[in-house]
């Protein structure tokens, strides 16, 4: 009788366990498509605003047809891109064009004082650096959500509910991979 | 988010608990003490009238305990509820605070940043105001119907890179998902808020009464002004117990974690603390809200149990240190680094206006000479012509070679070298009557007349345009802006209103209503014509650019500090 009464007291506490930490699991694995979903409205944004900045420029840079092309190509493989790692490779070539742009915008002075340029790259600015907060939330959410997976007793609940390790956006950025400077 | 150790931030819900009992407990101990001494008085009264009766100190009985209470609970709950109503609001109107316009390109910015942060929180809503001020403060607010405001000074958003203004946007934001500004902004607001009001109040009695001499019914309301102001200045002092010093360190590493830049952090810290933060200013004691103490404070900067309980800020060069060691970075090198930035390059500010012309393939050639009192002058180019400061819409015009005399804005050559056909706007020059073209200057939106070069300007772009330091002047502009302001020290130049011609507004266009014709202000008195019905300004050429370089010179005392 007692042990009966132990058994079913255990098998509820565990129950109400399960549930706890099935609940947790489902909260973070919202957090982590609200980090994703905030990533691609940034790089819609950003898909956006390139026509336009590729029209400004066209007017000052003629004889830059190349690098322009370049960025309308790379927006279009960005714009075509579906399933994470494919999306992945497109905006780092993206950027890296985008780059290289800005590199040649340096040699037209005409260009870079021009009003709508400025709003242009201001814009562009604001959305680079959302996209990378974006991605350092979606990251941060992402580690939170897989270290909760797989620990126990977490993964016994995630293995029979099926709550797989999402994976991490990562972007190339030549400054971001510098190692800190270590001064004693 | 999660942040482990500002959990400990949001279960200081009960810190709002605490400050409604204890503004209740205030008003109890209020209306204790007033009815224990009424009812004294009026029992010694009545002893002294009647001897029978000797005189007993008169307690309080139970039920009587029960009806104060209630009536402190009542006092206590209205007081409350007509703080934390529209909170937000009432704040940002006692600190002059406005919003963000979109033309304005640091507002822009500022916006931006606001959004990049809020994206790295995870979509928080957060609004953005400034404070036109030259100070450099920060602050973040926030009430019950959920409105999260972070506010910056226009000298902040002009002085501070962007890297910066993202630290600290990220350290109010951190105040914000922490979920401390709530509490914070409430606990400096119950008794803070009023204290400006009623010290303007009692300035104004002061003021008063010492300007008449009727001062009769004016002395007992400023005894009571001042008994509130005094109650509540040091039931204020004591509210700020229930604001943890702490708070300001962990919103400093909450900040580090959102936009990963300490450095950039320690740097803004370090240029806000060694300025002028605002003191002074309306809103001043409502220090709490902000990133530093507007009021230099000896108790934040010490250690210790006092200073622990009462003080609102953590020391700063705790702070630098907290940051410095977390970016592997040490003092001496973040100043070698604010000192490398200091002087950064600036272009020399547009002084004539022919760079932006669509100029005339012939605007070199000397071919034009133009009537000035009477006496013919020249031969001067298209370019000159612009350049002359004494041409007017109808001073008489000639080609060399051509008999035709003919005034310039008759001549279509002239006139499209001199007034541009793009961007013109509807407002006339009220000198020359044609029209003002639009201009980006520091930033914001100037009319120019791009005959007499004067500048019709609103009076909050003009206070945003002297805080911002695009651009550098020529010396000749320094030169007379030295002159202005020694032989403003001696004597304050004369305003003419019997002779002048005043103008009127070209915005308003009110046939009678001239502007007024007054000095920009006393300390830097630039004749400026404003406008009393929509506040326009209207500076003659180069007075921008002089009042600019004053107000700069000036300035630049406080900036050596660094």
């Amino acid at each position: 009788m007692i042990v009966g009464v132990i058994l079913l007291a255990l098998m509820v506490l565990s129950f109400l366990f399960s549930v706890s930490i099935y609940n947790l699991l489902i909260a973070m694995r919202q957090n982590v498509k609200n980090g994703w979903s905030q990533i691609d409205v940034q790089l819609k944004r950003r898909h956006d605003l390139i026509p336009n900045l590729v029209e400004t420029a066209k007017g000052y840079m003629a004889h830059e047809k190349q690098t322009l092309e370049n960025v309308i190509k790379a927006r279009q493989q960005a714009v075509d891109a579906s399933g994470l790692k494919d999306k992945q490779q497109a905006e780092n070539f993206l950027s890296s064009t985008l780059r290289s742009l800005f590199a040649v915008v340096e040699n037209y002075p005409n260009l870079k004082a021009d009003q709508h340029m400025l709003k242009l790259q201001e814009e562009l600015t604001t959305t680079e650096n959302k996209i990378a907060f974006a991605r350092q939330y979606y990251n941060d959410e992402v580690a939170r959500f897989n270290t909760a997976v797989q620990t126990f007793p977490n993964n016994l609940i995630a293995g029979l509910f099926n709550f797989v390790k999402a994976d991490f956006f990562e972007i190339q950025n030549p400054a971001e991979k510098e190692a800190p400077q270590v001064k004693f | 988010m999660p942040y482990s150790f500002t959990q400990i931030e949001k279960d200081k819900g009960r810190v709002i608990s605490l400050v409604f009992l204890s503004l209740i407990l205030f008003y109890f101990l209020t209306a204790f003490i007033l009815y224990i001494s009424c009812k004294n008085l009026l029992l010694a009264q009545y002893s002294l009238k009647h001897f029978d009766h000797a005189y007993h100190w008169g307690w309080i009985s139970f039920r009587e305990a029960v009806v104060l209470f209630a009536a402190a609970l009542v006092c206590g709950l209205g007081h409350w509820i007509f703080t934390v109503n529209n909170l937000v609001e009432k704040i940002l109107g006692l600190l002059k605070a406005e919003r963000l316009s979109p033309e304005d390109k640091y507002h822009v910015m500022f916006k931006n940043i606001i959004d990049e942060v809020s994206v790295a929180t995870g979509g928080k809503n957060i609004e953005g105001v400034v404070i036109p001020t030259t100070a450099m403060n920060a602050f973040a607010i926030a009430d019950f119907s959920g409105r999260n405001i972070i506010g910056v000074t226009e000298g902040l958003l002009a002085r501070l890179s962007r890297a910066q203004i993202e630290a600290v946007v990220g350290h109010e934001a951190a105040h914000i998902v922490s979920g401390d500004c709530l509490s914070t902004t409430v606990t400096t607001s119950i008794f803070e808020l009023y204290k400006s009001a009623l010290k303007g109040m009692r300035d104004f009695f002061s003021q008063t009464s010492s300007s008449n001499n009727r001062s009769g019914g004016i002395i007992p309301v400023m005894l009571v002004a001042y008994a509130i102001l005094s109650i509540a200045s040091f039931m204020g002092q004591l509210l700020r117990m229930f604001v943890s010093r702490q708070r300001e360190l962990r919103a400093d590493a909450v900040a580090v974690r959102l936009t990963r830049d300490p450095l950039s952090l320690a740097e803004a810290l370090r240029s806000v603390s060694s300025r002028w933060r605002g003191a002074g200013l309306a809103g001043e004691n409502l220090e709490a809200i902000f990133i530093v103490n507007p009021r230099f404070d000896q108790l934040d900067e010490r250690e210790g149990v006092v200073a622990n309980i009462f003080s609102t800020h953590p020391p700063v060069s705790k702070r630098l240190n907290v940051l410095l060691d977390m970016a592997h970075s040490d003092v001496a090198a973040l100043e070698q680094r604010l000192r490398s930035q200091q002087g950064h390059p600036r272009t020399l500010a547009p002084e004539s206006f022919t760079h932006s012309l669509s100029a005339p393939v012939n605007a070199n050639e000397k071919s034009w000479i133009a009537n000035k009192d009477g006496q013919w002058q020249g031969p001067y180019s298209l370019l000159d012509l612009t350049n002359l400061g004494w041409m007017q819409a109808d001073t008489w015009v000639k080609k060399i070679g051509s008999q035709h005399i003919e005034q310039a804005f008759d001549n279509m050559e002239i006139r499209d070298s001199f007034w541009k056909k793009s961007d013109q706007t509807t407002f006339q020059c009220p000198k020359c009557h044609v029209g003002l073209s639009a201009e980006r200057y520091e930033g914001t939106c100037v009319y120019r007349c791009y005959v007499c070069g004067g500048a019709f300007v609103k009076e909050n772009n003009i206070n945003r345009i002297v805080i911002r330091s695009e651009y550098d002047f020529s010396s000749r502009i320094k030169e007379l802006a030295r002159q202005l302001s020694v032989e403003a020290r001696k004597k304050l130049p004369a305003i003419d209103l019997k002779n002048a011609s005043l103008y009127s507004c070209p915005q308003c266009q009110h046939p009678k209503t001239k502007m007024l014709r007054v000095f920009y202000t006393l300390a830097y008195p630039v004749i400026v014509d404003k406008c009393s019905f929509c506040g326009f300004l209207w500076l003659d050429k180069d007075e921008l650019e002089i009042l600019q370089c004053m107000i700069e010179e000036a300035n630049q005392g406080d900036a050596k500090f660094i």
